[in-house]
């Protein structure tokens, strides 16, 4: 970064970190007394936990209890509840982002709007990037703060790359990336597989990705149209089917990803960025034989950002609390140094732009051959295109894993064919027309 | 179970009616008593079914003919039923489903009526041990053995695949070929249950008297005419009670292929009706179309067994 | 002639205990493996040789599990819930059972199609409606009413009650009548003593149901402390990552007590069955 680029971030960070100290909440910060109870999942209450100590100095008379209760358990008891009018609800509630959508379509008084609690929210709101707030926003109604994201990269073993004489700097596009591939795999012989296709429940992991970076989702912007057959979700499937007619996948989900990777089999991952702690603590023995690089484009120059998963906290309407509550979501999620402590703890990706100015993004990562590998995924978050999910999207998401699944394994039918397909099977499923 | 096997699971006009007419002769009083007695054995039950079943399937019944896709939900008498007619998704767990019933079911009840038999063998030793090992499975808890099997089907590395390796045949993609997942869920299912429909068999089997089959081993009966004109006939009320139950059962299937294909796998080549219910229900949120897939779930479930029940009667002397 | 006909079944003994062995073995090689991977740590598992001795973690998987989702504790908490709600559920289910095999009485075909027909209905479709109604309209939740009471209603129970007092001697309770003896002395110290066996296997079933029983009470066991096992099980389970070696050694210890039960209950049952099959 050029050193006028250093001095107009420092800049726009002091201004950040005004604007935070104006937009706190008028009430004096030792005034706020309470408990708050919180719900999230293990990882991520890790985190939030580990955020709670320097809360309680900003705050001490506010008890913090961070219940760490499973992600099902979580959204199942949420939907519950909600049902209920709001019975045995915590004060502030972890929802992923793709599974909100439903909550404030099914339950709009659920939850609160953020920023009926506080005149100066909408301003802090303002900081995160828009992908983040697209579906937490109903109306004019922010339902929830955006707390962690999945930024896109590819995960790769620096000696295998290197073995076969592949430059990762070099790969500016996706058939770069399979030539790369096919080199790759070429060299290290037939146990290795370049990248693995993740396909735990759902096989659309892949194509979400890409046609995130493509512009394209199911649906369009505004959750009115069915748009899964546009040109750029067609784009991102062929290139998909590209890839694993190059023979580059290895077919496996979660936990057979990292026990190929901790066997070597696997030369690569492209997934969130949240992903990094989970290689890193699954093979630490591999320190220093990782690196990451952002997404190759569709054409040289392109978009070489996306963003798979990531979370948000809520307030439920039945919090007796609401204001500590607040406080709470305030300093854990809308301070970067709070998202940094997060980032160390728990590997949750930062979604505040500013926290790309943290000492911490900007030190060289050990295990990832001293690469800045916080500051590659950050710089991807300003182009991240935003993506409604629409309280249909577990059901798009299961219409199109069907077909795509028929597709990859070869029934003869072009990527447009089969995008049709599921958009008039969507449309079918959910009452929206398909866009033109 | 006893010698009930013999009366059969049909009507309830069954067991005390004649007998009860002869003591209500004897007195007004003992006769109030006598008559209010089956409602006072009934009240417990009936109560807690009263206060915490009866609105709960009122409500979701009414729920179903709802769209409650929209705020505030709105009354749709067809919306949700009309839409079982051209769900996709809807007729491949149907499909799903049945061929689980088609295959799964006989192929269960005959192993366990197998397995009853064997454990009923007076040749057999160590009984308990073998009781144990195929009853346990029915007490172990799904999330542990839905992983087990995970790991044995993994298609890359699993137990199942080296065998098959072995034995010189190819190795399937257990868990993730369309064709395949419906096997693995169906192989988990026996395993599960075999042994609990065969010690429910077997309780059957041991009332049936000894002397039958001296007797018959008297006139000469090979060991398959003892089992096909004594055992299976005598047994009958009892591998249809089974029956109905496993009928049931299935048209509710959810806990194997949730588990073991993780929510129906890539492709929903394991998705059943209790997978599609499930995830109408909790995961997209619409109440009123889950509550149209359980009542089509209950309403095939009641006439399979009504079907099943039928079956049997039309033998009974 | 003699010595062939004890060869012959000692030759038959040999095969039928011998043939089943295989069999058995394979039966019980996924519980096997569940405890083994209880010892491994998390990576071991899914490694591509299956393991099949047991490895050094358990005790780290198990203070995991504890440390995380208390699970002693809870393991104390569905004891005592499942404890209570099988005698419970015995006593409704029997006396439910008795109603429709021994008595003829106004409403009985209509009541038994009721309880058939309960059995069809899927209990996904049910328990949100289900919660909704315990805790907005009966202020019930997180009581121990909540928990243990709604599922004490098993229409199978019923069914299976029903079936074993069809083949009790009416002979026997018409003379308990004659001698004055009111319904319920008849009920409790003639009619159930005598199907003790049955007794003991529908024990097994509902204590087993309620043992496993997960949704509800994640739903309604919410107070501190008062978490079932299979819930702290599942609190383990993240988005992506689950701690596989703790979720075994926490799958291991629930199917304990599952199985004290079945060993205890396992000689009423059978063997009394062939005692009690009276004509």
């Amino acid at each position: 970064m050029s050193a006028l680029g250093r001095i107009a971030g420092i800049l726009s960070g002091m201004a950040g970190a005004a604007v935070l100290t104006l937009t706190a909440p008028a009430m004096a910060q030792s005034d706020l007394k309470g408990e708050i109870t919180v719900w999230s999942w293990n990882v991520a209450a890790t985190a939030l936990k580990a955020v709670v100590p320097d809360f309680n100095k900003a705050y001490p008379n506010v008890k913090v209890t961070v219940e760490d209760l499973g992600n099902q358990p979580v959204y199942d008891r949420g939907l519950a509840g909600c049902s209920a009018g709001g019975i045995n609800m915590p004060d502030v509630y972890s929802v992923e982002n793709h599974e909100s959508s439903v909550f404030w379509a099914r339950f709009p008084d659920c939850f609160l709007d953020l920023k009926s609690l506080d005149p100066k929210e909408a301003d802090l709101l303002a900081k995160f990037p828009q992908f983040k707030l697209t579906e937490l926003t109903v109306g004019d109604k922010i339902y929830a703060m955006p707390w962690d994201s999945g930024p896109a990269v590819v995960f790769y073993r620096r000696d295998m790359f290197e073995a076969a004489g592949v430059d990762p700097a070099k790969i500016a596009t996706w058939d770069d990336f399979i030539a790369a591939g096919k080199a790759v795999q070429a060299k290290a012989g037939p146990d290795v597989k370049f990248v693995s296709n993740n396909t735990d429940s759902i096989s659309t992991t892949w194509f979400r990705i890409l046609a995130n970076q493509a512009g394209c989702a199911y649906f369009d912007e505004a959750g009115e149209n069915v748009t899964v057959n546009q040109p750029g979700c067609v784009q991102a499937l062929e290139t998909v089917k590209k890839i694993s007619d190059a023979g580059l996948f290895l077919n496996a989900g979660w936990d057979g990803s990292l026990q190929a990777i901790k066997a070597n089999r696997l030369a690569a991952s492209v997934y969130g960025a949240w992903y990094e702690g989970s290689i890193r603590g699954n093979a630490p023995e591999l320190s220093g034989k990782w690196g990451v690089f952002q997404l190759p484009a569709f054409a040289a120059g392109g978009n070489r950002a996306a963003n798979i998963g990531g979370s948000s906290l809520a307030i439920p309407s039945s919090s007796k609390n609401r204001q500590a509550a607040l406080a709470f979501i305030n300093f854990a999620l809308g301070r970067p140094d709070s998202q940094i402590t997060q980032l160390k703890a728990s590997g949750l990706v930062p979604t505040l732009p500013e926290a790309i100015h943290d000492p911490y993004i900007q030190q060289p990562q050990p295990y990832w051959g001293g690469q800045k590998i916080w500051e590659v995924v950050l710089n991807t978050l300003s182009q991240i295109k935003p993506a409604r999910g629409t309280q249909y999207f577990a059901e798009a998401d299961s219409i199109a894993d069907g077909i795509l699944v028929a597709y990859m394994k070869g029934n003869g039918k072009s990527a447009k064919e089969t995008l049709d397909e599921a958009a008039e099977q969507i449309s079918a499923a959910t009452g929206l027309p398909v866009a033109d | 179970m006893g010698t009930a096997t013999r009366a059969g699971i049909q009507a309830p006009r069954t067991g005390g009616a004649s007998a009860s007419a002869q003591s209500d002769a004897r007195g007004g009083w003992r006769r109030r008593r006598h008559a209010l007695a089956p409602y006072w054995f009934l009240l417990p039950y009936f109560l807690v079914f009263a206060v915490f079943w009866c609105w709960p399937i009122i409500d979701s019944a009414l729920l179903s003919l709802q769209n409650t896709r929209v705020n505030p939900w709105a009354w749709n008498l067809g919306i949700n039923w009309r839409r079982l007619w051209v769900d996709r998704a809807f007729h491949a767990a149907l499909g799903n489903t049945l061929i689980i019933m088609a295959i799964q079911v006989p192929v269960m009840l005959t192993l366990a009526t197998a397995l009853a038999v064997a454990l009923n063998s007076p040749l057999l030793k160590l009984r308990p041990i073998y009781r144990f090992a195929f009853f346990a499975p029915v007490v172990v808890s799904d999330a542990a053995y839905s992983v087990v099997f995970r790991v044995l089907f993994n298609g890359q590395f699993g137990a199942v695949n080296h065998a098959f390796t072995a034995l010189g045949l190819p190795t399937i993609d257990w868990l993730q070929d369309p064709n395949a997942m419906l096997s693995t869920v169906m192989v988990a299912m026996t395993w599960r249950w075999t042994g609990y429909n065969a010690i429910i068999l077997l309780a059957g089997l041991q009332s049936i008297p000894r002397d039958l089959y001296e007797a018959a081993a008297i006139d000469g009966a090979t060991p398959a005419d003892r089992f096909f004109r004594i055992t299976l006939p005598l047994l009958k009320p009892i591998l249809v009670f089974c029956l109905v139950l496993s009928v049931i059962g299935t048209t509710q299937l959810f806990t194997e292929p949730w588990l073991i294909t993780d929510r129906g796998g890539p492709g929903g080549g394991a998705e059943t009706l209790g997978t599609y219910l499930y995830k109408q229900g909790f995961v997209s949120m619409n109440f009123g179309y889950a509550a149209a897939i359980a009542y089509t779930i209950a309403g095939m479930a009641a006439v399979l067994a009504a079907l099943n029940l039928m079956l049997t009667r039309g033998k009974q002397a | 002639m003699l010595r062939t006909i004890e060869s012959r079944r000692r030759w038959g003994t040999w095969a039928l205990t011998g043939g089943l062995a295989p069999l058995a073995l394979l039966w019980l090689a996924p519980l096997y493996l569940m405890a083994v991977f209880a010892t491994l740590p998390d990576y071991a598992i899914f490694s591509p040789d299956l393991p099949l001795t047991p490895g050094g973690n358990l005790l780290e998987n198990w203070t995991f599990l504890d440390d995380t989702a208390n699970f002693g504790r809870a393991m104390l908490n569905s004891i005592g819930i499942a404890a209570v709600s099988t005698v419970l559920s015995l006593l409704l289910t029997s006396m439910a059972g008795y109603a429709f095999a021994r008595f003829a009485f106004v409403g009985k075909q209509a009541a038994f199609s009721l309880l058939v027909a309960s059995l069809t209905v899927p209990y996904a479709v049910l328990i949100v409606p289900q919660y909704v109604l315990v805790a907005r309209d009966l202020d019930l939740s997180s009581t121990w009413i909540a928990v243990i009471v709604p599922p004490l209603c098993y229409s199978i129970g019923v069914l299976f009650m029903r079936q074993t007092f069809l083949s009790l001697p009416q002979e026997l309770l018409d003379a308990a009548r004659i001698d004055g003896a009111r319904e319920g002395r008849i009920f409790f110290s003639i009619a159930l003593p005598l199907v003790r066996p049955s007794l003991a296997a529908l024990a097994i079933i509902l204590f087993l149901a309620s043992w496993n029983n997960y949704l509800w009470p994640l739903l309604v066991a919410t107070q501190p402390g008062a978490r079932t096992a299979p819930v702290a099980l599942g609190s383990l389970i993240g988005l992506n990552v689950v701690p596989w070696g703790a979720l075994m050694v926490g799958a291991t210890l629930l199917t304990l007590p599952m199985i004290v039960v079945f060993i205890f209950l396992q000689r009423y049952f059978v063997a009394g069955i062939t005692a009690g099959a009276v004509k």
